[in-house]
């Protein structure tokens, strides 16, 4: 009850013209940046932090976290209409709202994407407020061996993203794997694989390599095919600019509910983060779903399950920050940084010396979430009118934006080069049926698997992964869902054999 | 006479026209590169220095981010631009122990810089967690020895500053200890809550707004005012431990008009005298600095020796 007037008193500090103007501004960055690709989430948060400046503390993180919010839905505009994640986190959108797009139902995934977007965002900051204290203890029960098992829990959701195309995928996420060792090793600090290039010493970077997977490689395919027809001529009916039903909308609750519990959580764990959550949401959708062979042709589940993890993140993103004072993704990282300069202190004693801020900010990401309905449900309207641009316009402009994009991260040539060759090198592999985005499941996790494993031996031994409970639990389940599959084919195959005889 | 007049008209209009040119620095936008992501250390640091520079020069200041490699990347991003004094590279003690531990070219990547301004002073300590059972340095100490090389001390980077003072106090200490990188210090942090690790080295700042940490021992000549209760390495009977931080500091490419150095030099004594910056450190345990370049140099040739030491072992 006390919270409910905490929280009250939080949306009287937002009534007046100025917070709301802020919260929009906000929001509208936040889309505008998300959805272009090579301004991530936190570039978008760090761009707009020297505005906050004159800003009342209160005022500057609540349009700071407009925009964060914001862009975690902004990144899925541009993956459903042109195949280009603005994010990474919205590589998984791309995975369905690209073959929606693509057979003329853009309107459908665009509406899904944001309605799970704004559902997700809600269930995450329910959660952050509500069950704040308990996840932060949660998260201090993992250690490097539960983050180690963590990601090969992931790892295991390549099943999910191949198809029937086992072979092909795992494949594709050991070359992931693999290309993740280039650069510094962290523990020991030897350099591999770089050949004393100063640029290659973290590794590739990532958006520049996403880029060139997703969107270069689609061009390159395009372009080969000599198909320039644009998406709205797929379809003969108007169907492109239908929006989803209130009962498609109803259809999809649990999966909401499911995949932005599911975000919350894995947004908690500093370094998991958004990415990871929609990998692991999506792949959990898929084998609940009546429907698991439509995931990857043009699922709206495979929206929604991406779109409501990597919002939700944010919610739980805010755990650790405002419990521990620890950043629990990039953008947050800005954040503290945003209090810092405001001179406030992050972490509990925000809670203790400034409440009015806390419970403002708690306020704020409600009214930010409805105006991102409000304002994204305008802009749709406008960003599907990408799909009715021909492509032979529309190409040479994702061509010049993937360049600039690239460049953008780190104002880097070298990293426009990294796009060009990831862009090659994903049309080759499409062209030869290897499916691209176990890569990126590879780039994702490569490093905190081998970080965390590193530190886990340093630590005590490789026992310690089986004898701390939870992760010998998350080991245990990775183990299951690498063999259902193979299980439910040795079943399907013995019934086979029982209906013969 | 006329001829003369002319002359003399001409050297003065010369000369007014040149004045204000050699005096100009800086006549454009000057470009402070950070070699950390936004929200970072250096990061912060360098908004608020020029949030409050805006108060003593109309100068506009433009902060990049150029992360990647500990820093190596935005050095070689830094010296890739023209000599004039408009790029500004934003440094800590960390950049100079990655040269150096990255086996990189010293005379290049350190010395190629002028280092003009050293900001401030941040002494490194030792933290622990309050509620867990190593709550004062003798302790940990105790433990370490029964251990024998087995307790976890944590922090960012391998060879990074805060790994070299962990071994000092090791060796004064009279211990062995494991060293666990974490991917960030927050993040180490929160491994010694979670109780990874036995101790976090880091800085009196690391424990601000924070609950549950404690500060077991400060790296500095005397007790700290803000921190009465922590007691220095020297009282706890450990020598060569009396002086140990970490900067932050700008420096800028060789080669660049002196007026840009002198500049910056006058802006950072300006900058140190500020009270609105010196509350800012202060609060958090931090000595503001004012050095120019012939201290900052001093003391970057000091880091550059202890990080070589530190790779010898």
């Amino acid at each position: 009850m006390e919270m409910l007037n905490s929280l009250a008193a939080g949306l009287r500090n937002l009534a007046g013209i100025e917070p709301l103007a802020v919260i929009t501004a906000g929001v509208i960055v936040g889309i505008l940046g998300g959805a272009m690709p090579g301004v991530s989430p936190s570039m978008a948060v760090a761009i707009l932090l020297p505005f906050t400046f004159g800003m009342s503390p209160t005022m500057g993180l609540v349009m700071l976290c407009a925009i964060y919010l914001a862009s975690n839905y902004g990144g899925s505009i541009t993956a459903v209409t042109i195949n280009t994640p603005g994010t990474p986190s919205a590589v998984v959108t791309a995975f369905d709202g690209y073959p929606l797009a693509k057979s003329g139902r853009a309107g459908e995934a665009l509406g899904v994407s944001l309605v799970a977007s704004v559902a997700g965002g809600f269930v995450g900051i329910v959660i952050l407020i509500c069950f704040s204290a308990p996840l932060a203890k949660f998260a201090l029960k993992f250690w490097p061996a539960e983050y180690f098992a963590l990601a090969i829990l992931g790892l295991t959701t390549v099943a999910s993203l191949g198809g029937g195309k086992w072979l092909e995928a795992l494949i594709a996420v050991l070359l992931g794997l693999m290309l993740n060792t280039i650069g510094l090793d962290h523990v020991s600090g030897v350099s591999r694989y770089t050949f004393d290039i100063i640029r290659l010493y973290d590794g590739f970077s990532f958006i520049p390599a996403l880029i060139g997977l997703f969107a270069l490689s689609e061009v390159f395919a395009n372009v080969e095919e000599g198909n320039f027809k644009a998406f709205d001529k797929v379809s003969d009916d108007k169907s492109i600019s239908s929006w989803p039903s209130l009962s498609t909308y109803l259809s999809l609750k649990w999966g909401m509910l499911r995949a932005g519990i599911l975000g919350t959580i894995i947004g908690v764990f500093p370094g998991a983060g958004g990415t990871i959550a929609s990998f692991i949401a999506y792949d959990v959708e898929k084998r609940l779903s009546r429907h698991p062979e439509k995931f990857g042709r043009g699922s709206l589940e495979g929206v929604v399950a991406a779109e409501a993890s990597n919002s939700s993140s944010v919610g739980g993103a805010l755990v650790p920050l405002l419990t521990l004072g620890i950043p629990g993704s990039a953008s947050t990282a800005v954040l503290i940084g945003a209090l810092m300069i405001h001179e406030l202190r992050p972490g509990p004693e925000l809670f203790s010396k400034n409440p009015e801020i806390v419970y403002t900010l708690f306020s704020s990401l409600f009214v930010a979430n409805f105006v991102l309905l409000v304002v994204g449900a305008l802009g749709s309207r406008i960003w599907l009118k990408v799909t009715m641009v021909p492509k032979s316009i529309l190409y040479p402009m994702i061509f010049a934006f993937s360049i600039v994009g690239s460049f953008a991260v780190r104002s880097s040539l070298f990293d426009v080069g990294v796009c060009v060759a990831f862009g090659v090198a994903g049309w080759l592999l499409n062209k030869f049926h290897y499916p691209s985005s176990p890569i990126v499941l590879g780039l994702v996790l490569g490093t905190l698997i081998e970080m965390n494993l590193q530190m886990t031996l340093l630590m005590d031994g490789p026992a310690m992964l089986f004898t701390r409970p939870l992760s010998a639990v998350l080991l245990a389940l990775s183990a299951l869902s690498l063999c259902a599959p193979a299980l439910r084919g040795l079943r399907a195959r013995r019934n086979k054999k029982a209906d013969k005889a | 006479m006329r001829k003369f007049l002319v002359l003399a008209l001409a050297a003065a209009v010369l000369a007014l026209s040149l004045t204000p040119a050699m005096a100009a620095y800086p006549e454009k936008p000057v470009k402070i590169v950070n070699y950390v992501a936004p929200g970072g250390l250096m990061d912060v640091t360098s908004r608020k220095f020029i949030s409050i520079a805006q108060k003593y020069t109309d100068a506009t200041f433009v902060v990049e981010n150029t992360t990647g490699a500990g820093g190596l990347v935005a050095i070689g991003a830094v010296l890739e631009q023209p000599a004039d004094g408009y790029t500004v590279f934003a440094a800590t003690t960390s950049v100079v122990d990655k040269v150096v531990s990255a086996k990189k070219n010293i005379d290049e990547m350190v010395w190629g810089f002028e280092w003009v301004a050293m900001l401030m002073k941040d002494p490194e300590c030792v933290i622990t967690a309050e509620k867990g059972e190593y709550d004062t340095f003798e302790k940990l100490v105790a433990a370490a020895k029964k251990e024998d090389g087995r307790q976890i001390w944590g922090g960012p980077a391998t060879g990074g500053n805060d790994h070299i003072f962990a071994q000092n106090v090791w060796a004064a200490a009279g211990i062995k200890a494991k060293w666990l990188p974490y991917k960030s210090g927050p993040e180490a942090m929160m491994g010694t809550l979670a109780g990874q690790n036995a101790a976090y080295v880091g800085n009196p700042a690391d424990t601000q707004g924070r609950q549950g940490y404690k500060i077991v021992a400060i790296s500095s000549p005397k007790r700290l005012p803000q921190l009465p209760d922590v007691p220095t390495f020297k009282e706890l009977g450990y020598k060569g431990l009396d002086n140990e931080f970490m900067w932050r500091g700008f420096a800028i490419k060789k080669g660049a008009p002196e007026e840009a150095y002198k500049w910056w030099e006058e802006l950072n004594q300006k900058v140190a005298k500020d009270p609105e910056w010196r509350s800012f450190l202060v609060r958090d345990g931090i000595e503001v600095s004012d050095w120019g370049r012939d201290k900052f140099s001093k003391q970057v040739e000091i880091d550059i020796a202890a990080a070589q030491r530190f790779l010898k072992k």
